[in-house]
């Protein structure tokens, strides 16, 4: 162990680094942009749920449990008619909504608290801070009131899903696009990266080829593996691990499928901007974490802080995610005006991507 | 008038930056000619071949290749372009990369003619990974010439090439050129420069002298190539 060969080593290492600013940039910059986006995406957020209270009751305490909800730090309570309740939960303007029954406070008096909650169940997590926020209103109303030993049994509705459905049902829907739009972004960055360093792209630059034939010879090339991939994904997703599927299977691929196809043309394109591996796997947390962050995959979008929505708005992975939870979890179909938008989007963002790698790939490669 | 040259740079300049990789150099190469074109590392060598096949876009001059204004894609088929190194698809066998270019510049036949050539026929089958660099350097120059161009562009062909596949080499130049493909080749190895029917000499960008080997020699002065090449470059030898 010669300390003088360590040291010319390490020495060597920080000197290469020294002149690749761009790797000292991602060293740097990117780990804050990255826990700065996450701890303004959690604390930011608009953590209390919105909640529909529609009170039927004929007598007095579905009035009172309703303003208690309303005054609940854990809710956003907004007063709603019963019957809006279900659209509102599908257009997502709200999480759950409460309805206190016709005989709400005649069953109270016989011991039964009853509310009637509906949850619209996507996802997972939603339900605990409504319940809570009942169970507060049930304390607060019973102190001034009724008195104790009152048995507090809500009705619980599910739009979608229902109680079996878990936390892999509403993520794995959207893994299902996020790992195939990830892996093949990779290899095909990579691939054409070599293409360049090899020298081959300038030969081929040097050939009757058209820059049009490159790109789609590629895109085909990749989008059979890339389908093969997506294939399996989905197998082993529906088949093996039993996520939840309501939806048509040939839509779920048909999706997977597009953001495939993105991520083949992105990588082309994105190739055009680094001039070395290393420098592609780079695109890695500029591209893909950010997209991953705030496509709507963790956290919903309509609870990021406002800012953030505007950026998730324009994220074509915002628009694949809707898609496929829309159709695993909701069982969307072609019919639906926001699966319409999602596909539009997937489909626009393809296109996009393509043009772009056909223009940037530049036959002179000074 | 325009058949009678395969190639005619008119006054062409490129810059790089504040370099000058081509300061305004005329020539012009004639159908079935072997010219050589001679210059140091950074003459300016490889950007004038890449000129020629549209890689780079002179800043000014005109670029004629086979009667044909370049940049010209279609004209491309034409050319067949064998750069520094051998750039080829490591994971793929000797064979499958030949028939790739063959089948880029539009043919179908002659793939295994040509490896015979070269005599790598019986290692068609090898990953490019696994050969040494001579073979690759004959892989290379195959997948440049599959397709039967008529004007072959090799940058420094012989780099890696060991002596008596160099003269292999060269003699299938000579049969291709009496064939009546036009060949220019670029190199700082005077031995290959000795087996040219023309020269030019190429040095910070502009072209320095042009003739045949022995009226370079005649005027530089010297019975030397080398010699006549480090005098006409204005490095000089000294005395």
């Amino acid at each position: 162990m010669s300390g003088h060969r360590v040291a010319a080593i390490t020495r060597r290492l920080l000197q290469q680094f020294r002149r690749d600013r761009r790797t000292l940039a991602l060293l740097f910059v990117a780990p804050i942009v990255i826990l700065g986006l996450l701890g303004y995406l959690i604390r930011g957020s608009s953590s209390a749920p919105a909640v529909g209270i529609a009170n039927e009751d004929q007598g007095p305490l579905g009035a009172m449990f309703a303003s208690a909800l309303q005054q609940s730090s854990l809710i956003s309570a907004s007063v709603i008619q019963a019957s809006d309740g279900d659209a509102k939960l599908k257009d997502g303007s709200l999480v759950a909504y409460i309805v206190f029954p016709a005989d709400f406070s005649s069953r109270a008096q016989a011991g039964t608290i009853a509310p009637d909650v509906h949850l619209e169940g996507s996802q997972p997590g939603t339900s605990g801070p409504v319940l809570q926020a009942l169970q507060q209103a049930l304390s607060s109303v019973a102190a001034s009131g009724p008195g104790a030993g009152l048995h507090f049994a809500p009705q619980i509705h599910y739009l979608y899903g229902g109680q079996g459905f878990d936390t892999l049902d509403y993520f794995g829907a959207a893994f299902i696009g996020l790992v195939v739009f990830f892996l093949v972004f990779v290899i095909t960055i990579v691939a054409f990266l070599n293409e360049r360093s090899q020298g081959t792209l300038e030969r081929l630059m040097a050939t009757p080829l058209r820059r049009g034939e490159i790109v789609l010879g590629y895109m085909l090339g990749f989008t059979v593996l890339a389908l093969v991939q997506a294939a399996e994904v989905l197998v082993f997703s529906l088949a093996v691990l039993k996520v939840h599927n309501q939806g048509s299977v040939a839509l779920i691929f048909g999706l997977e499928a597009l953001m495939a196809l993105s991520a083949v043309n992105l990588g082309i394109f994105l190739s055009m901007f680094a001039r070395t591996e290393f420098q592609a796997v780079q695109f890695i947390p500029l591209v893909i974490v950010p997209q991953v962050l705030l496509s709507g995959i963790l956290f919903p979008v309509s609870t990021e802080p406002k800012p953030l929505q505007a950026i998730s708005n324009v994220l074509p992975l915002t628009y694949a995610v809707n898609g496929l939870r829309d159709v695993m979890v909701k069982g969307a179909d072609l019919t639906w005006a926001s699966l319409q938008l999602d596909v539009g989007v997937v489909a626009g963002f393809c296109a996009l991507v393509i043009i772009a790698g056909v223009l940037t790939l530049r036959r002179r490669i000074a | 008038m325009a058949e009678a040259f395969a190639v005619d740079v008119d006054g062409v300049q490129k810059k790089f930056g504040a370099l000058r990789a081509l300061d305004g150099v005329t020539l012009r190469v004639r159908t079935g000619e072997i010219y050589g074109i001679l210059g140091p590392n950074g003459a300016g060598k490889t950007t004038l071949i890449r000129s020629l096949v549209g890689l780079v876009a002179p800043d000014a001059g005109t670029i004629t290749v086979l009667g044909r204004r370049m940049p010209d894609v279609d004209n491309l088929r034409n050319v067949g372009y064998m750069t520094q190194a051998a750039a080829l698809y490591p994971g793929l066998s000797v064979e499958e990369n030949v028939k790739f270019f063959a089948a880029v510049y539009g043919v179908d036949s002659g793939v295994d003619d040509a490896l015979k050539l070269v005599e790598l026929y019986d290692r068609r089958g090898s990953v490019v990974a696994t050969l040494s660099g001579g073979m690759r350097q004959r892989c290379s120059l195959v997948c440049a010439l599959v397709h039967k161009p008529k004007l072959l562009l090799l940058d420094e062909p012989t780099v890696g090439v060991d002596p008596q596949l160099r003269v292999q080499f060269w003699e299938e130049f000579r049969k291709m050129a009496a064939g009546g493909t036009t060949i220019i080749v670029s190199s700082h190895v005077m031995d290959e420069a000795e087996r040219c029917q023309r020269l030019g000499l190429i040095q910070y960008g502009k072209l320095l002298a042009e003739g045949t080997p022995n009226e370079v020699r005649a005027r530089a002065g010297t019975n030397n190539l080398e010699e006549a090449f480090l005098r006409l470059a204005g490095t000089g030898v000294p005395s």
